[in-house]
């Protein structure tokens, strides 16, 4: 039904669109480049049968030396048309496994909104997030929000992959980061 | 740097470099200062001051300061290097890249200038110039990784694949056995994969394959080394490997369809048309039932067969494939099976099959012959589905009826409302679309979505005052502009204010689409050394040529042709203010007009003077905040209305602008060149419009369109006085020339051609309106025969009946065109009138033909109204909520 893959450089404007029409954390097209160029195998998408995307996950590593290796999801939405199909916890899990397998993430963290159960049934229940942390008054509208992890390197307890039933979670979305403040792009290098 | 100075003013000089570096510019303001006070002209103090104030906002003074210090030391590189800095910054690349070689005359091997002169010319797509520094970069620092990266990807994108696979080699040379480190083996993976991408490139596959052999350890991204293998052992006919390998990226990832299609591929069994042979949809069959016992939960499995099999089967796979998403509850299976509609005869088997489905539930509770009661929902999908499947098919009274029943049914899923809303808008009626969708979004007022789809509805309606209030629900701080880059709303809304006549704010809309893709054309730039040292450079050179065809993309166009219409409109009847409040306007007595026309302007500097205050809170915040979060901060709109915009000198000029773009991105498109024809026309310049013709004529000779401009084109051509002047005989000489290779003129007079596209085309309204339209051109005498033409139309059964009735042919769309046409072109209102009156019968729900059905109140639910205060938006819904109080009381 809906065909789940590595988001392409021609999928970006496509998924801006979809983050547009779900979520209220949005973003300029040069965060979106900025992923795609920093870790092109973090993205993903789904994509309807008439070659629509339906849904994505943008997705990062976290560069702090002074953490251990993580992946982080910035956003993933699912349109509330295509709920039902189980597709963000496909998406998530495309992501989590290129984390581990590409970048050797040991694990993952996420933000959500303190309101938004469905997300926050879907990242606990389904998909083995923990709550972390709660960060005070993190969205622009003053909302608190949880930030959220799974570990991706201790005893895993089985592949996703061969499951039949998926849990069918929220229905349009599951908002995540707050949009950088400033443009979160590759540092300029000036200098004469 | 520096030079000339003495030490103490020379170590200022560093402190005013690396405070720029470090964008601690007040204390790099203060370095400079303290030198020029000594050294007044010394020029290179002068730049950097120049280039430092540029970073704060105080341009003009930034560019007097470069300016005066490049003149008083015009053989410094410094100089010249800040004054393409300058420029740079400005995004006059041209123009910094002849500072930068200026700079590089004096000082040649000068790195830094080198880096940045390769990055413009990156940006700029200066490919052998690109090639050249990056050359001379290695040459100076051959030690470092970048520059050997920098120079294979030079020769890449210079189309010399080969050479950047030498540089490659080359620099592998230059490593250890044991590299890469463990903190560089995601680096080192994506150079190999980028390596092994060029080997496939030049069809050197066999290399490929044995390179991929040979460091398959050391390649992290093990999924892209699955894909890129199996698309080669693929490419070389090694079928049996590469289906194995395909076979294990579905197990990793069953919902991937390219997973499937290239299975079929290396059996033989793909056709790029869908079309297959008897024999081969057996196969296939076959290879679709053995796959569905491997990968049992991938859905795709299941869908793709519906695509190839016909007829009884195509019912059977369809039959097992809808019954378990309805018991389910998926909204979006007709979404996914709506593709099936292209093909001919599917839509029907389905008709059948879910009006069977329907009448089991009903009767039985259970699906045809299953034993297991299905639950109450069931029911409601099936209606829901069905009332989609006759919304697809134009019938919707059905559609209506059904979403309805499914509505009676369970009042609260929100999906029923919004697809009402859809159906009603797709029969023509857009406000009570615009009310249902609004109804929708009351349900849950916390989901973007549904907003989302409201607000587009809105639009469609044309209630652009109460689409915004209803997005600014979803911007952050109330701001309404918040969502800058939402282009689809910008289009939309666009569209909106051009059906109005308001060209200002169409205008305003259409051209913020097109700085969204001048910006994202800009964004790239940062990429350019960015991704050398991340070597992420398959995505980079993929994100190279994605930016190549950026002003291809489908928002871009519809905003360049929606600009292009605007102009050409203010070219035929100069702006005076906004056309619609005139009109409005002139329909009030002198003294109220006065009066409205000063609340305007006290509501306008209101609305300024808010924006300025707004603007300065901005940027106190943000000088106190540390690091100057500068993009907050947004310039103050002086035009908000776009007033300015449509006052412009040569809107036809303006508009080819816009044309050039559109016919360098997109030229495959029939819209392309009708904007083409028609601006050329209005601007006299014949051969641009002939060229348009002969696209036209290329692109689709039966496209009514383009047969109106090949015969307007000729006609007014026919009629054009005998050339006087050398140039118009140069012209005359072209079109004589160039008249034979038209092969629709051959030898028949425009009336005849006229003709023989009528024949051809008789059954379609399109056509024959067209034909009609030029008859009347080409002899104005032939008005009543040209009229009778078009009322001569049958609106036809389609082909294919459906169970429940006929499924007619005509478009409302084009309904609507020939209307506008009778009531223009033909200036015929009583004609006019009786084609609304026959349209109206056609399309009941059309508020354009005003059809019996057509009155928005009677598709809102009453429950809606009583919510409609507590969401926000109250305003414009009224005239609504008044008729059904009028209702629920009688």
């Amino acid at each position: 039904m809906v065909c789940i893959r590595q988001a392409t450089i021609d999928d970006l404007l496509a998924m801006q669109a979809c983050n547009l029409m779900c979520l209220p954390e949005n973003y300029q097209m040069k965060y979106y480049l900025y992923h795609m160029l920093s870790w092109p195998q973090l993205l993903f998408v789904a994509e309807d049968y008439g070659g629509r995307i339906v849904g994505y996950v943008l997705a990062k590593m976290e560069e702090d030396p002074s953490e251990p290796c993580h992946g982080h999801i910035t956003s993933l939405a699912v349109l509330r048309s295509h709920r039902k199909l189980g597709l963000a916890t496909k998406l998530m899990s495309a992501a989590q496994a290129a984390m581990d397998q590409v970048f050797g993430a040991e694990y993952v963290s996420l933000h959500v909104r303190r309101s938004n159960r469905a997300a926050f049934n879907l990242y606990t229940s389904t998909l083995g997030y923990q709550i972390h942390d709660i960060e005070a008054k993190y969205y622009a509208d003053g909302e608190d929000a949880y930030d959220m992890r799974k570990p991706l390197r201790e005893p895993q307890p089985k592949k996703h992959h061969h499951h039949h039933h998926h849990h069918h979670g929220p229905g349009g979305c599951c908002s995540h980061d707050a949009p950088p403040a400033a443009s979160n792009s590759p540092e300029k290098k000036t200098g004469s | 740097m520096g030079s000339s100075l003495p030490a103490k003013e020379a170590n200022l000089f560093k402190v005013i470099v690396k405070s720029y570096e470090t964008k601690q510019y007040k204390k790099g303001l203060k370095a400079a200062d303290s030198i020029l006070k000594k050294f007044p002209e010394h020029g290179e103090t002068l730049s950097m001051k120049g280039l430092t104030l540029n970073c704060m906002d105080r341009k003009s003074e930034a560019y007097e300061l470069v300016r005066r210090g490049l003149k008083n030391d015009l053989k410094s590189h410094v100089c010249w290097h800040v004054y393409g800095l300058l420029y740079r910054s400005d995004r006059e690349y041209r123009e910094a890249i002849k500072c930068y070689r200026n700079a590089l005359r004096i000082d040649p091997d000068n790195i830094e200038i080198l880096r940045d002169l390769s990055l413009l010319q990156a940006q700029m797509r200066d490919l052998s110039g690109f090639v050249e520094t990056r050359q001379q970069l290695l040459s100076l620092k051959p030690n470092h990784r970048m520059n050997w990266i920098g120079f294979a990807v030079a020769h890449h994108l210079n189309s010399n694949s080969s050479k950047a696979i030498e540089v490659l080699e080359a620099y592998e040379g230059t490593l250890e056995d044991d590299y890469p480190p463990e903190n560089e083996r995601y680096e080192h993976n994506e150079m190999l994969l980028y390596k092994i991408s060029l080997l496939e490139e030049c069809g050197m596959l066999d290399k490929a394959l044995e390179e991929m052999h040979k460091k398959e350890g050391k390649i992290v991204d093990k999924l892209s080394f699955k894909e890129q293998m199996a698309c080669i052992l693929l490419k070389l006919g090694r079928f049996e490997e590469a289906e194995k390998i395909y076979k294990s990226l579905l197990f990793m990832n069953p919902d991937n369809y390219k997973y499937f299609i290239a299975v079929q591929k290396c059996l033989g069994l793909y056709s790029e048309n869908g079309q297959y042979s008897a024999d081969d949809v057996d196969r296939l069959r076959a290879l679709y039932k053995s796959l569905k016992e491997e990968y049992g939960w991938s859905s795709a499995v299941k869908r793709i067969p519906l695509d190839f099999l016909e007829g009884e089967k195509f019912q059977e796979a369809a039959d097992t494939y809808v019954r378990p998403l309805l018991t389910k509850g998926v909204p979006s299976l007709f979404s996914d099976l709506s593709p099936l509609y292209e093909h001919p005869g599917k839509a029907n088997i389905l008709e059948e099959l879910f009006l069977k489905l329907e009448e089991s539930i009903r009767t039985s509770g259970c699906f045809p012959g299953s034993p297991h009661m299905e639950p109450p929902s069931t029911l409601l999908w099936t209606l829901f589905l069905i009332s989609q499947h006759y919304d697809r098919r134009g019938q919707y009274d059905i559609a209506l009826d059904k979403i309805d029943e499914a509505i009676s049914h369970t009042p609260t899923v929100i999906d029923l409302y919004s697809t009402k809303g859809k159906i009603l808008q797709h029969a023509g009626n857009f406000s009570a679309a615009a009310a249902l969708a609004d109804e929708a979004r009351s349900m849950d007022l916390a989901d973007r979505y549904l907003n989302s789809e409201c607000v587009m509805q809105m639009l469609q309606a044309d209630q652009v005052g109460l689409a915004e209030k209803t997005a600014v629900l979803f911007t952050k701080d109330g701001d309404q502009h918040n969502n800058l880059h939402d282009m689809q709303y910008e289009l939309a809304s666009g569209e909106s204010y051009y059906r109005q006549g308001d060209l200002g704010r169409a205008l305003k809309n259409f051209l913020a689409v097109e700085k969204h893709y001048a910006d994202m054309t800009e964004d790239q730039f940062d990429f350019h050394s960015y991704c050398l040292r991340k070597m992420t450079l398959r995505a980079y050179v993929s994100m190279l040529k994605f930016q190549d065809r950026l002003h291809a993309h489908e928002y871009f166009h519809k905003a360049a042709a929606g600009a292009i219409r605007c102009y050409m409109k203010l070219h035929d009847s100069p702006a005076k203010s906004s056309t619609e409040e005139n009109d409005e306007m002139s329909k009030l007595p002198p003294a109220q007009r006065k009066k409205l026309r000063q609340k305007q302007k006290k509501a306008e500097a209101r609305a300024k003077r808010e924006a300025e205050e707004k603007q300065e809170d901005e940027a106190t915040s943000s000088n106190t905040s540390k690091s100057g979060k500068k993009q907050n901060a947004r310039p103050v709109d002086l035009d908000p209305h776009g007033e300015k915009l449509v006052q412009i000198e040569d809107p036809l000029a303006e508009g080819t602008k816009y044309l050039k773009l559109l016919q360098n991105n997109s030229s495959d498109s029939i819209e392309t060149h009708t904007l083409s024809f028609e601006l050329n026309m209005r601007k006299q310049k014949i051969l641009l419009a002939f060229q348009a013709v002969k696209h036209l004529i290329r692109l689709d000779e039966n496209n009514p369109d383009s047969h109106r401009c090949l015969i307007r084109f000729f006609h007014k051509i026919n009629n054009l006085p005998s050339p006087g002047t050398d140039s118009e005989k140069l012209i005359w000489n072209v079109l004589e020339a160039e008249r034979p290779d038209l092969r629709q003129l051959h030898g028949k007079s425009l009336v005849e051609v006229n003709r023989s596209f009528l024949e051809k085309h008789n059954a379609s309204l399109a056509h024959r309106a067209a034909a009609a339209e030029m008859m009347y051109l080409l002899g104005p005498d032939k008005k009543l025969e040209a009229i009778k033409l078009i009322e001569d139309s049958v609106n036809s059964t389609a082909s294919g009946n459906g169970v429940l009735g006929p499924v007619k042919e005509w478009d409302i769309q084009d309904c609507i065109d020939v209307h506008k046409l009778l009531e223009t072109i033909f200036g015929d209102q009583d004609v006019a009138n009786s084609w609304k009156a026959r349209c109206a019968e056609y399309f009941p729900y059309s508020t354009y033909f005003e059809g019996i059905k057509s009155a928005s109140a009677a598709y809102c639910s009453v429950n809606s109204v009583e919510d409609s205060s507590e969401n926000g938006v109250v305003n414009g819904t009224v005239h609504i909520v008044d008729e059904l109080r009028e209702l629920s009381i009688r």
